[in-house]
């Protein structure tokens, strides 16, 4: 798997449910810009200005006539690669580093070739070896600052920026390129009021100095498009500009996506592609949102033509891979099936390997979830929620975003959302169905809003409803959110979007989906669901987070922020002020079962169960508990201490296989039911798990029931396949399926000829029939 | 004179049975080496008293020899040998089982046991020294995968918990091949009897959920040589009766094994049939041995309500 940049300086990893909300690499170059009078040669520019003047036939003539042996390698460099012939002119870029050793901006131009071919650490290394030539080189400090973009260290990015619009002497191309990567770097953060600013200025800055305006165009389009504005009026200005310019549509298109607006997006992207066929990555940018918007093989084709085009691109060869095989490995199931009306309402895109096990809790949870929620965001859907589980993380990544290394569960592009299969996580921390129910309500606050919905809004549903409706409902706090909260580290309500967006510390962005979610328990408590509700329509009329709080709930975003305090305090406080007590409990308890010490692990455990007895995660002191009374043979104890482990929401799914062992010796089936419902959602890749719930619905007399789970048991490909046939033979059987019957249990005795129960049953077949 | 009788049964296919000697025994030898430290202690103890318990449902007590402790030393197991190779005959069979840690230098394997260790050399002098062919090993130890070099042939069935000698982690395999012995999952043909390959199946997919459950790469890789290890068994799960005293019963049995072995020819040929007309030959065979295990089943019981009554009577 490629990977984007050989840069080490990536942003800290998070593990979360996040619908995609920010596109995680900034924009690339396209092809060939322009460069801003960075080159010094009178030829060259008379050729770039038919270019940009969209003369191509008037530029081939001249770029083909300025590949000639009187003009330097460099420049000859310039011709190759303004006609694509990216080969030719990085061979013309290594003569001319031979002829010219001490000019740095052969080096500088040789760089902004590799930033073309995404060879970002050796761009950089060009562009630091020109500034060891001239450490005041602007155009060098400038593609340094581009190719650090890509990954590298954000501080070392601002002091190349700052060089160059700190210090009055740079080139003025120079200077407006570093003023229009600020102002990309403020769309991408959503900055639209200090975007508009630095485009003003950066628009005086270009007519004052006779500069191309053309990009700026584009930009001043982007933030009109991402501020509700009518945007086309600049593209228009952009393309009388240059006429032929595919970066136009490019670059709105990639302004698009951040704001998740993935329609408008292939818009954009498509319009890109018809102005500038050769423009591979509006090529790649189109295929990947195509495919989040679900037109598979239209993507398909055009990852192809990027990658014909520009095999460099690591995004491309990515989602060739991935979709090489895609559609022999994905198998698709409607539901409901046939469909009500025109279109089913949900699709399930699953593997292949794990179609037959997952399917059914997919489509149960997908379609209990999807009722749910049209219920309470009063929104019916209007196109089949198509629901993709993948069994590699790095291929769910590569399909999201297109470059792995990201840890995301799921993502959700709108009527579509990709997520981790069960399978793709050894550990038993990952609950699916949870993340499921987290992605299924992003679809509603999504499509509700027409994606205008804020990202902590959104979140804050997800991680709320996680709590209230989801499959293993309770709050569930992990410890360094509580440490945060302890250290008074949530932001005000109007902030909130930062810590998603511009996090300042590591873990904040997990802190501020637990506090986002924790204002939604906050909302629904003090003013009722429906005000949850009424502020999600409001962003639909371009509302902003702050007036639709001051519209619904009656209150400023201040008073807001101080009643939410309040919140806290009360159901948080008590535990925060013994927070470190709590986390020694903790600590004690485990290292007393460590060395065997029982009675002293439990008496920590309890203390800690006492201070924060909504605490399940794996750790939970109710399995120390557990631990130690089964130890010591105190079946009882441990019984309560695992129920009430369930009970709290605690998933882990060995102990709630035992605590359904522990149901079934007490005959409390319904319970034992219910627990290995749960364990199915956290881990349905368990042969144990099917064998107890299968046999218990055919206990308790549901064989139809009982029929899914010895399926499931069969998909799992399990060792002793005869008794799992000779199970399904016996479902079918309590179904009156004579057919099914027979060739379920003669499988389960060609296997095992032998296998006296199946034997019995087929004795009692063959009387019945006679 | 049962588990003799009970030992070639289950060595053999079905089809074999009447014409071959019934004087086959089975002996065992148990060696539990070195655990270091208690947890490794714990965990050889549960494994030696499993293939213990298995052992003796398949054979005579007093040929299952155990080797734990301090009764471990090279000496004292090349003389168990030594004594064995003269006492077994050429129809009988050995099963050994090696639980414990190895180790591999580069050149030479040892397996960990108070003293002076046994070698791969030793292994492969003490295979060679039996008389027959066919006999089993099963070294669960780390590194254990190199004695294959020196081992491996179509003489014997050869198990180890590891791929070569370089895999030199404490090993998972032992514990899930002693569960198997046990276990009616492993029991895949449910014939109520674990044979050499069942119970490999069964531990070789346990150390892989094992590892795969822990999110670790697996740092051992079981493997297995020889022939013959589906028709070999470990361990009988019970209710598998060959011989009783009841002549009518004895009759069924007969017929019973008789009808299996006609299923088993039936399997074999499997190709030269439609597959509908597989599935109502098989079904046919299946229905007619299940007759024969219900009457067995009922003068059973009758004979048991026969015997309750004499018992009341007294």
């Amino acid at each position: 798997m490629l990977t984007r940049s050989t840069f080490q300086h990536l942003p800290p990893k998070f593990v979360l449910a996040a619908t995609l909300l920010v596109a995680v690499f900034s924009q690339s170059l396209s092809a060939r810009d322009h460069p801003y009078r960075a080159l010094d040669n009178e030829e060259l520019a008379e050729c770039d200005a038919f270019y940009w003047k969209g003369q191509s036939i008037d530029a081939t003539a001249c770029y083909n006539n300025l590949y000639t042996s009187a003009q330097p390698a460099h420049i000859r460099a310039e011709a190759l690669w303004a006609q694509d012939n990216l080969q030719g002119a990085n061979s013309q870029f290594q003569q001319a580093i031979n002829d010219f050793p001490e000019n740095p901006m052969v080096r500088v131009r040789w760089g902004e070739l590799f930033m073309e071919t995404f060879q970002f650490q050796e761009a950089y290394t060009l562009f630091s070896e020109a500034l060891e030539l001239d450490p005041n080189n602007s155009w060098a400090h400038i593609g340094a600052a581009s190719s650090l973009a890509e990954g590298g260290d954000p501080e070392v990015l601002n002091q190349h920026l700052s060089q160059v619009m700190d210090e009055g002497l740079a080139p003025h191309g120079a200077r407006l390129r570093a003023m229009m990567m600020a102002v990309r770097s403020l769309l991408r953060q959503d900055l639209y009021q200090e975007a508009e600013s630095s485009l003003e200025e950066a628009f005086e800055f270009a007519e004052d100095n006779n500069l191309p305006t053309m990009e700026l165009k584009v930009l001043r389009a982007a933030h009109a498009f991402m501020t509700r504005q009518d945007h086309q009026a600049w593209i228009d200005a952009a393309l009388e500009e240059s006429p032929n310019y595919g970066d136009a549509w490019f670059i709105l298109g990639y302004h698009a996506t951040i704001i998740r607006r993935y329609k408008e997006a292939v818009e954009f992207f498509e319009q890109a592609v018809a102005l500038q066929p050769t423009h591979w990555e509006a090529h790649i940018n189109l295929g990947q949102n195509l495919l989040r918007l679900n037109a598979i093989n239209d993507a398909i084709e055009h990852v192809n033509t990027s990658f014909e085009g520009n095999a460099f691109n690591p995004m491309t060869v990515n989602l060739l891979r991935l979709l090489d095989t895609f559609n022999d490995d994905f198998v698709t199931d409607s539901y409901p099936n046939p469909p009500e009306g025109p279109l089913p309402e949900l699709i399930l895109r699953l593997h292949e390997d794990e179609r037959n096990i997952l399917k059914h809790y997919a489509s149960r949870l997908s379609q209990e979830s999807i009722d749910l929620y049209k219920e309470r965001y009063r929104f019916e859907t209007k196109e089949p929620i198509i629901v993709e589980i993948y069994p590699n993380h790095e291929d769910f990544i590569v399909r999201s975003i297109g470059m792995p290394g990201v840890g995301l569960l799921g993502v959700t592009f709108g009527y579509l959302f990709a997520m981790d299969s069960p399978s793709g996580h050894t550990e038993p921390r990952y609950h699916w169905g949870t993340t499921l129910w987290h992605e299924m309500a992003h679809v509603f606050t999504l499509e509700a809003t027409s994606h205008f919905v804020p990202r902590w809004f959104s979140e804050g549903v997800s991680v709320f409803e996680e709590w209230r409706t989801g499959p293993i409902p309770g709050r569930k706090i992990p410890t360094e959110v509580l440490r945060a909260m302890s250290e008074d580290k949530f932001l005000p309500i109007s902030l909130l979007d930062d810590g998603f967006m511009r996090p300042d510390y590591q873990g904040q962005v997990i802190v501020s989906y637990m506090q986002a979610g924790l204002v939604f328990d906050f909302i629904d408590l003090e003013y009722g669901f429906d005000k949850i509700v009424d502020m999600l329509y409001q962003f639909n009329e371009g509302t902003t987070p702050v007036e639709a709080i001051e519209k619904s709930l009656g209150i400023s975003d201040k008073d807001f922020d101080r009643h939410f305090k309040q919140f806290i305090d009360i159901e948080y406080g008590p535990l925060l002020g013994r927070l470190d007590v709590w986390m020694e409990d903790m600590q004690t308890s485990y290292q007393a079962l460590q060395e065997e010490k029982f009675e002293e692990a439990i008496a920590a455990a309890e203390r800690a169960a006492f201070t924060y007895p909504d605490y399940v995660e794996i750790d939970s002191p109710y399995i120390v508990m557990a631990r130690a009374y089964s130890t010591l043979e105190n079946k009882e104890e441990e019984f309560r201490a695992v129920e009430t482990f369930w009970q709290k929401g605690g998933y882990l799914p060995s102990a709630l296989l035992s605590l359904a062992d522990f149901y079934l010796e007490r005959d409390m089936k319904a319970e034992a039911e219910a627990v290995l419902v749960d364990v199915s959602y956290a881990d349905p890749f368990l042969e144990d798990l099917h064998i107890k719930l299968g046999d218990l619905y055919m206990d308790t007399q549901q064989p139809a029931n009982a029929l899914i789970e010895y399926e499931v048991l069969l998909a799992l490909n399990p060792l002793d396949k005869a008794s799992a046939n000779y199970r399904i033979a016996n479902a079918y059987n309590a179904l009156d399926n004579a057919d099914k019957t027979m060739e379920y249990l003669m499988t389960a005795l060609d296997i095992a000829p032998q296998y006296r129960p199946a034997q019995q049953l087929l004795l009692e077949l063959s009387r019945t029939q006679n | 004179m049962c588990k003799r009788l009970l030992l070639l049964l289950l060595l053999l296919p079905v089809q074999m049975l009447l014409t071959q000697n019934v004087q086959a025994a089975l002996h065992v030898t148990i060696i539990q080496g070195l655990g270091g430290i208690p947890l490794f202690d714990v965990s050889f103890n549960d494994q030696r008293h499993k293939i213990r318990e298995a052992s003796e449902s398949m054979t005579d007590a007093a040929l299952v020899s155990i080797f734990s402790g301090d009764d471990v030393s090279r000496e004292s197991l090349l003389a168990h040998f030594a004594t064995l190779a003269e006492r077994m005959s050429e129809e009988d069979r050995a099963a050994i089982f090696l639980i414990g840690h190895g180790s591999y230098d580069g050149e030479q394997y040892k397996f960990n046991i108070p003293g002076v260790d046994i070698t791969d050399t030793d292994l492969t002098d003490i295979m060679d020294s039996l008389p027959g062919q066919n006999h089993f090993l099963v070294n669960t130890s780390s590194s254990s995968g190199v004695i294959l070099e020196s081992l491996e042939n179509d003489q014997h069935i050869i198990i180890t918990a590891t791929r070569n000698g370089n895999e030199k982690n404490a090993t998972e395999f032992g514990n899930f091949f002693a569960e198997s012995l046990a276990s009616d999952t492993a029991d895949i043909n449910k014939n109520n009897i674990v044979s050499i390959q069942e119970a490999f199946d069964f531990a070789e997919r346990g150390v892989t959920e094992f590892f795969e459950s822990q999110g670790k790469l697996a740092t051992e890789h079981a493997q297995i040589r020889g022939n013959g290890a589906a028709s070999f068994s470990l361990s009988r799960l019970g209710g598998l009766e060959t011989f009783n005293e009841d002549p009518r019963i004895n009759t069924l049995l007969s017929q019973r094994l008789e009808l299996d072995s006609d299923i088993e020819a039936l399997q074999l040929r499997r190709n030269e049939y439609t597959n509908a007309d597989y599935i109502q030959r098989l079904q046919a065979l299946i229905l007619e041995s299940a007759q024969v295990s219900e009457q067995i089943d009922e003068l059973s019981e009758g004979s048991e309500l026969e015997l309750e009554s004499e018992v009341d009577v007294d």
